[in-house]
């Protein structure tokens, strides 16, 4: 540890630490809403494909030609199914006694703290595809701009709806006096 | 209540000075959307008589629905006071009653233009605490009646809200301060020599060949013409040719760098006060912005190797703003300011204690590797492809890769971070420097980023929003980067004074 943290006027040491117990994962059938609204994407590009090669006359082998279009569009399907189940699992947030943790990302991973007294508002979402499966997000807002802001997705009806009332507990608790 | 305020108890219309303005405001619309059109119908005369009638009645029509326009504007146009909020019921067209409490309201400025200044009028600006377009402006006003208005809804507001230490600052406006920067001709000289005059190229060189585009499809047929019948001296002297149009272009970028310093930073003044800084500036559009302390979110200065020559800076101080256009209008920006001025600034805006030089953090030199293995080596490797179409010049993109290591190696250099429990500083620039520091207990949230190399490295990425834009530590420790998360939230949690 270098100096600058030894002038400091607490020890780290004695501040908590985030433990990946503490971790919470998100609700399976995320995943599902996921694959489903990624492959809309995948089909319409799959149909762009075949159409491109369909009302193009002049292919002389179109068996070819169609085999390429699909095979590989299925191609990069095939990768993003797996692509997003491994990076599921990184999903996680954490709630501590003052902020919120969440984490994600595969081979980018990234890892998000904002503590309850900067949270401006907090917002619940529901896609098409996550009302299907009676999933929430929760979208939480702070004075840091757009790119600070923390989407929690894959959340149960009641879970989703506990936490927000939580936070918003805390940050009103936090509040300064005024 | 005052008798000057008393009057807009009513619904008044502004300042008749306002028809002029806003006449000025829709003319400069239709020519920012209009301009390519109207260059073209004007150039294009030149080949047809019968077209000079034609543009002269596009022109005539524009000028009568702008005059009509500011007319109708300026009559539908009013606004008064009611108990404790300020009302505008506005648009011709499309109608709107806006009401806007006091206590939402964040910030009052004022805006001069020339126009405003020949009728000491002022233009008034309210920007309020909602995210979005909440902002108001009252194109003209009487100035001593504006300040009346200002002085009476801070009032008002400080009585509804109660003693809230957020008021204080709305008083910088009034309260006398210290001078702590003045810009002298001479000062706007040295900025305006030392200024980014690549960047004024790139405006000029944009302006000219998008206006070029727009007048005729042949560019090259156009240059052609005009230098018709001096072929012969130009194929003769090329050399000299050359020199002259590059010395041509340096020059016009330099007339166009002094000149807009000149005409944006006027008359610069900085005053520190009790509770904040009040900035005041410009030739044609005199601007006056007022920071109080606790909004200020990033105090940041950076030169360029010109401007270092001067030892001057370009000093910014960002406050907390409800939206990012609003953060860009309402940043204090000084492009020439001395070390000795920047001190004063950012020890009275932050705890003066803690303004100190501090341990200098340095970043992994991993960072350096990968900056030159990503952007140098790879690319120069690629580059030897292009064998098969020049053969052994190829290699000559070989030099590709000591350039990008001596460059990637003076950003490395200056890259580091120094803190201590209040502030956090952040050093950056690769030819020039840039230096930030803000107030931990003023972060809005962190991110600890990693990519999988620097999960293998056990390196990772800092960003640390504040609610002006964030700052990011590239290739940090890992331990450092979490000793640090978990000393910021402490700090953010615990801390209970307010950060805007």
């Amino acid at each position: 540890m270098n100096e600058s943290f030894e002038n400091l006027p607490v020890s780290i040491d004695t501040l908590p630490e985030l433990t990946p117990n503490n971790f919470n994962t998100i609700e399976r059938t995320y995943l599902k809403v996921s694959l489903i609204s990624n492959s809309i994407f995948f089909a319409i590009l799959m149909i762009g494909g075949i159409c491109l090669v369909y009302f193009n006359d002049d292919i002389d082998r179109p068996l070819l030609a169609y085999g390429l279009a699909i095979g590989s569009v299925g191609f990069l399907w095939l990768f993003n199914i797996i692509f997003v189940s491994k990076a599921f699992p990184k999903k996680q947030y954490a709630l501590r006694a003052r902020d919120i943790i969440y984490t994600k990302g595969l081979l980018w991973s990234t890892r998000t703290s904002i503590p309850f007294n900067r949270i401006q508002h907090v917002e619940l979402k529901q896609g098409p595809f996550e009302r299907m499966f009676k999933l929430n997000s929760l979208k939480i807002f702070t004075a840091g701009g757009q790119t600070s802001d923390l989407v929690v997705p894959g959340l149960s009806e009641e879970k989703a709806l506990q936490l927000k009332e939580f936070i918003l507990g805390k940050t009103a608790i936090d509040e300064p006096a005024s | 209540m005052n008798l000057l305020v008393e009057k807009y108890t009513s619904p008044q219309r502004q300042s008749k000075v306002a028809i002029g303005i806003i006449l000025i405001k829709l003319i400069r619309q239709t020519i920012k959307a209009f301009w390519p059109i109207l260059l073209s119908l004007f150039f294009g005369t030149r080949s047809s008589n019968s077209f000079i009638d034609y543009v002269g009645y596009i022109a005539l029509g524009f000028a009568a629905i702008n005059v009509l326009g500011s007319i109708l504007t300026f009559f539908r146009f009013y606004f008064h006071i009611e108990e404790g909020a300020i009302v505008i019921d506005k648009g011709v067209l499309k109608r709107s009653k806006v009401n806007i409490p006091f206590e939402r309201i964040q910030t009052i400025n004022f805006q001069q233009n020339i126009l405003h200044q020949m009728f000491g009028v002022v233009s008034l600006e309210i920007d309020t605490a909602g995210a979005g377009k909440a902002e108001l402006t009252i194109d003209a006003l009487n100035k001593e009646e504006a300040e009346a208005i200002r002085r009476h809804i801070l009032a008002e507001k400080k009585e509804i809200i109660g003693n809230d230490p957020a008021l204080e600052q709305e008083s910088i406006k009034e309260e006398a301060g210290e001078t702590v920067l003045n810009l002298s001709i001479s000062d706007l000289i040295k900025i305006g020599v030392s200024q980014n005059h690549l960047r004024s190229m790139g405006i000029l060189f944009a302006f000219v060949f998008s206006t070029l585009n727009e007048i005729t499809d042949d560019i090259s047929g156009l240059v052609e013409s005009q230098v018709d019948g001096y072929e012969s001296f130009l194929s003769n002297n090329k050399w000299a040719v050359a020199l002259i149009s590059i010395l041509v272009v340096a020059l016009i970028s330099l007339l166009y760098s002094i000149i807009s310093i000149t005409l944006n930073n006027f008359e610069l003044k900085l005053t520190l006060k009790k509770n904040g800084l009040k900035l005041v500036r410009g030739l044609l559009n005199r601007q006056e912005i007022s920071v109080s302390k606790k909004k200020v979110q990033v105090v940041s200065w950076s030169d360029n190797p010109l401007r270092r020559l001067f030892k001057m800076y370009t000093l910014q101080i960002a406050q907390a703003s409800s939206s990012e256009a609003a953060q860009l209008k309402s940043k204090i920006k000084v492009p020439g300011s001395y070390q000795l001025q920047i001190d004063k600034v950012a020890s009275n805006v932050f705890p003066s204690d803690f303004y100190k030089e501090e341990y200098k953090n340095r970043v992994s030199n991993l960072l350096l590797k990968r900056i030159v293995v990503l952007t140098g080596v790879i690319p120069a490797l690629f580059s030897q492809f292009l064998y098969f179409a020049i053969e052994w010049y190829c290699l000559l993109f070989l030099l590709w890769i000591p350039l990008v290591w001596l460059v990637a190696l003076m950003y490395y250099r200056k890259r580091s971070f120094e803190f201590n429990q209040e502030l956090l500083k952040n050093n950056r620039g690769t030819f020039g420097n840039m230096y930030e520091l803000l107030q931990i207990y003023k972060i809005q949230s962190i991110q600890i980023k990693q990519s999988w190399y620097q999960r293998k490295k056990r390196l990772a990425n800092i960003v640390l929003f504040t609610a002006s834009g964030s700052v990011k530590i590239p290739f940090v420790d890992l331990n450092t980067a979490e000793s640090l998360e978990r000393y910021i939230l402490y700090k953010v949690e615990s801390d209970k004074r307010e950060w805007m």
